[in-house]
């Protein structure tokens, strides 16, 4: 309390300073009058009255200082004088200045951009109750739904229920679908349906995780007991703000999903997200009304339907290892329980070998994490790097200003200041610089986050990651302002005061001071090139595998063909029911009488969509060496519509009807795995198993073609007649001549005038899925390749100034050298020379260190190798290149010298 | 004349110690009654009262207002707190103790 009240005056006293100053003046003059008044009053005369009062009373300067330091403001008020000195000797030098300012600006923006990259992706915590907790059965690198036996990533539903019943190392267990149903629902009151993530999930989700409501209520484990009666909702802050204008009365809205409507019966609070980092689903919806939210996916009591993912709440006292054994055990115990007819030996004893992980989640899961955490982490060494360049670049310039300013230290050493308050005057300095660089990259990072987030973004939709500046945030970019700031400015500090008085101020400029300075000067050059290399070697690879994956012979003609998404499941159309197949002719045919449409066809995939994978049985093959093979459902013209040559045999005709044969298409990996040195054409297979009703007739062999991404190797596909095998269709594929988006117009009415209530999800290209799915390599060449010019431009920068530098120092011995009849060329060579010397070293240095970091990277290329020669050359050379450009102006200033302007210049 | 330097650390003392026996007093008075009441042995440098006032109002020992004197002269009246007169109850008795103290060094056996 004495201490606020005190804090108080203080604060107080340094606003009223001015106040305070006079009114103690006038108490001091009042004094010594009265004093001296006093003295005349004893005899003295006027005169010798005040003299002697004025002695008796002290040095009022002294007293004033003295006074004032009582009020404890003395560190600030010289900390403001050297910002206000330090901001007025930046303007002095506002090229330097400005230079400074952007280097640093440009590093600690990208730092912080990719910062808050990595922040959001990799390490900041589920927002709920002691995440550290969480664990999660495999490793959450598959979603989807399979049907294989005894696997780890994903469990069917009565799996989770005999698990959480059976755990003891579990204080609660919980489920979630592993994926995200795309629904397009209606709101209660509304008639058009509207896009929402709905998440199925255990009625233990909520509870599990330890997330309140914030209106109504969270899903309990009592809306999950069972199946089908529980049509109720929570809707996401977000969802709840974007739809429903945070109508205060959410709870008596409703939702219609599917042919259910469902009651809205609260609302998640605004941080909670889900449990998928870049999912952020906007309803959640109990796992028991699974088989009433479209498209229908996963199954309540179908053991063999694996689609979830399981997570737990480890008891406290229970120990990861603990747990894993225990839930291992049980894994074993239920997956021997679900052995049937169908199960071979080799699939009990794969179990037997199989092991299942326990995963901390606390970050919680991310698929975004898989494909970017490398190069999240890959890219935050490059912008650090560039930064450390930068701190050089600065470190460099405010050397070579401070070799200019040693007669204004020794000076001002010379008249009694401390070295230490010097130091301190060159650190406010530099932190001031970078200070002011920090707040201009905060700005700049937030630009250059959304400008990211586009880019990391397939496709339309961005992805809901929360990049925004927070205090974590801050602190970093903090904490690498005043690190940036020590780096720079300590040395160049602590040789600007070490000065030899006498020596310089008898000589303003002398020759000592110079050459004293160049060889850390040079050292930093050298550094700055090598780490250029190292940068610009990087993004040469990064930027050939990207050219090489976009030169990938995808198997189909990626331009000219347009893919939109339907939604027949919103309309009431349930799976495998065969009037979808008559939907789907009915579409097509439409489509195709549209004028510039050459082919069109449905298809459950096109490329990097995910895939249905399966085991064939062929005859004369023993079973168990028979690996998975995906498979494709497409219309007729397919292959047209996608320009998938045929090789052998024919396509999809009208003859293939729901009665005939069942046929399928297979790709050459296929024939070539299962049916070496002899034609296929006409020879017979089974999906599944042999006893499977899906015994396939091959009618033709189709070129081989990149399926789920272009880097992957060619393999075994087969594809199949939706006449013969009715479900939903993801695609419709649209091959065209002419303008894209006038066809793509004329394809979305076509498809209205048919049903005006049928949802068009999504209309893209081919192309753009193609590139969608190299996305992350773009963003790593795109930003590997900035990373890499700005340091290369930093370098630049660095020779330039230092070669400008030491030319001006050295002008009077080149106008001697010139006097004495050097000539023009050796001269600039002498430079140049320099130049040659220091880009030699760096690139020295530069080598060893590229072969050793771009080992690291190895499996983010693609067509080329770490070492490739020819990229390190090419970075080499190009290096030197401009190097030696940055360092010929300052040459060829100094072969310009006149030698009588230069030996008058001292 | 001989004057006496004051003891190091008892000019609070003194300060606090006048102001509670007078009242309101400027800084001269202040300084005027310390010398009064020692009968001139005490020698405070004058100057040095201010810079220690400073620290008293800064401690809250004291409030300070301007107000006029007899002379009609503008003057800073300093007054006493109830914190002030805690602290001087303080520095009275560590002063006692420490005089006690030498006291009992220098007395003779």
């Amino acid at each position: 309390m004495d201490l606020l009240t005190e804090f108080l005056r203080r604060l107080r006293a340094l606003f009223n300073g001015r106040r305070l100053h006079s009114d103690l003046d006038e108490e001091m003059r009042l004094h010594i009058e009265l004093r001296a008044q006093q003295h005349a009053a004893s005899g003295l005369p006027v005169e010798e009255a005040r003299r002697v009062a004025h002695r008796s009373f002290g040095n009022p300067t002294v007293l004033r200082e003295q006074s004032h330091l009582a009020w404890g403001w003395g560190w600030l008020e010289s900390f403001l004088k050297d910002v206000a000195y330090g901001l007025r000797s930046l303007l002095r030098s506002p090229a330097l200045t400005a230079v400074a300012l952007l280097s640093l600006a440009l590093g600690i923006g990208a730092n912080t951009a990719i910062f808050s990259f990595l922040d959001a992706v990799l390490l900041r915590d589920l927002p709920v109750q002691q995440p550290q907790q969480l664990v999660l059965l495999g490793t959450g690198a598959w979603d989807g739904i399979a049907d294989a036996y005894g696997i780890t990533e994903l469990y069917s539903y009565p799996f989770y229920r005999e698990l959480q019943k059976d755990n003891s190392v579990f204080s609660q267990t919980a489920a979630v679908f592993s994926m995200t149903n795309p629904v397009y629902g209606i709101v209660s009151g509304r008639t058009r349906p509207e896009p929402m993530k709905v998440q199925l999930v255990s009625g233990t989700y909520f509870p599990t995780l330890g997330v309140r409501p914030l209106i109504g209520r969270v899903l309990t484990d009592a809306d999950d007991r069972t199946e089908g009666n529980h049509p109720v909702a929570v809707v996401s802050y977000a969802w709840w703000n974007r739809a429903l204008s945070r109508d205060p009365g959410v709870l008596s809205r409703k939702l219609k999903l599917g042919n259910t409507i469902f009651d809205i019966v609260g609302v998640a609070p605004p941080e909670f997200f889900g449990t998928t980092v870049g999912q952020e689903p906007d309803i959640w919806v109990p796992m028991s009304m699974i088989a009433s939210v479209p498209p229908n996916w996963g199954s309540y009591s179908d053991k063999r339907n694996e689609s979830l993912y399981i997570l737990g709440r480890l008891k406290p006292g229970v120990s990861l290892a603990q747990a894993t054994s225990d839930i291992d055990l049980l894994f074993h115990r239920i997956w021997f329980s679900y052995r049937d007819a169908h199960t071979s030996q080799n699939d009990l004893a794969n179990l037997q070998k199989t092991h299942v992980p326990l995963t901390p989640i606390a970050t919680g899961l991310s698929q975004l994490r898989g494909q970017f955490s490398q190069p999240l982490k890959m890219l935050m060494a490059l912008s650090g790097i560039v930064l450390l360049i930068a701190c050089a670049n600065i470190a460099n310039l405010l050397l070579a200003r401070s070799t200019a300013r040693a007669r204004e230290f020794a000076v001002r050493q010379a008249l009694g200041a401390k070295r230490s308050r010097l130091v301190r005057q060159l650190l406010t300095e530099s932190l001031l610089l970078a200070a002011i660089g920090g707040a201009l990259g905060i700005a700049l990072s937030v630009l250059a986050d959304h400008l990211l987030l586009r880019m990391v973004s397939a496709g339309g939709d961005t992805l809901p990651l929360d990049i925004s500046i927070h205090s974590r945030l801050l602190l970093f970019t903090l904490a690498v302002t005043v690190c940036t700031a020590i780096l720079f400015g300590t040395l160049p500090a602590l040789r600007a005061t070490r000065l030899d008085l006498t020596e310089v101020l008898k000589d303003g400029r002398s020759p000592g001071s110079g050459a004293a300075k160049s060889p850390l000067a040079k050292s930093l050059i050298v550094l700055q090139v090598a780490f250029s290399l190292v940068l610009l070697v990087g993004a040469e690879l990064f930027v050939r595998s990207l050219i090489n994956l976009n030169n990938v012979d995808t198997g189909f003609n990626r331009h000219n063909a347009l893919v939109l998404n339907l939604d027949p499941s919103s309309i009431g159309y349930k799976d495998t029911e065969p009037r979808l197949t008559a939907l789907y002719q009915q579409i097509e045919q439409h489509v195709a009488a549209i004028h510039g449409v050459t082919a069109v066809s449905f298809s459950s995939f096109t490329f990097d969509q995910g895939s249905w994978n399966g085991k064939v049985t062929i005859p004369g093959i023993d079973p168990s060496q028979s690996t998975a093979v995906r498979h494709n459902v497409v219309g007729n013209d397919y292959f047209k519509a996608m320009q998938i040559p045929i090789l052998a045999g024919r396509a999809f005709g009208p003859q293939d009807t729901a009665s005939s044969q069942k046929v399928a298409v297979i790709s050459e990996q296929f024939a070539k795995l299962y049916f070496p040195n002899s034609n296929p054409v006409g020879r017979s297979y089974h999906i599944g198993g042999s006893n499977s009703p899906w015994g396939m007739r091959i009618i033709g062999i189709a070129k081989d073609v990149k399926f789920q991404n272009l880097d992957e190797s060619a393999t075994a596909l087969d594809y199949v007649d939706y006449t013969q095998h009715p479900g939903y269709l993801l695609d419709l594929v649209v091959r065209y001549d002419g303008d894209s988006t006038a066809i793509s117009t004329a394809v979305q009415n076509a498809i209205h005038s048919l049903n005006s209530s049928l949802p068009i999800t999504h209309v893209s290209s081919l192309d753009e899925e193609v590139s969608g799915s190299i996305t992350q390599q773009r963003t790593v060449a795109q930003l590997s390749a900035f990373f890499g010019l700005l340091a290369v431009f930093l370098s630049c920068i660095g020779i330039y100034g230092l070669m400008s530098y030491m030319v001006s120092r050295r002008t009077n011995e080149i106008g001697v050298r010139i006097a004495l009849g050097a000539s023009r060329t050796s001269v600039s060579w002498m430079v140049m020379r320099e130049i040659l010397v220091l880009l030699g070293l760096g690139v020295a240095i530069g080598v060893p260190v590229t072969l050793a970091c771009s080992r690291l990277v190895a499996n983010m290329l693609y067509g080329i190798r770490p070492t490739d020669a020819a990229s390190i050359a090419g970075s080499v050379l190009a290096l030197l290149i401009v190097g030696l450009l940055s360092g010929w102006l300052p040459a060829r200033r100094a072969s310009h010298i006149d030698p009588m302007v230069a030996l008058r210049y001292e | 004349m001989s004057r006496d330097e004051i003891p190091p650390g008892t000019l609070y003392l003194l300060i606090l110690k006048t102001l509670a026996r007078h009242g309101e007093l400027h800084g001269f008075e202040i300084a005027d009654s310390i010398q009064r009441t020692t009968e001139n042995v005490l020698q405070v440098e004058e100057g040095s009262l201010y810079p220690a006032l400073q620290r008293i109002l800064l401690k809250g020992w004291a409030t300070a207002e301007w107000g006029t004197t007899a002379g009609n002269r503008r003057a800073r009246y300093y007054k006493i707190t109830a914190a002030g007169r805690k602290q001087l109850a303080r520095e009275i008795s560590q002063f006692n103790r420490v005089i006690g103290a030498i006291h009992r060094v220098i007395q003779p056996a």
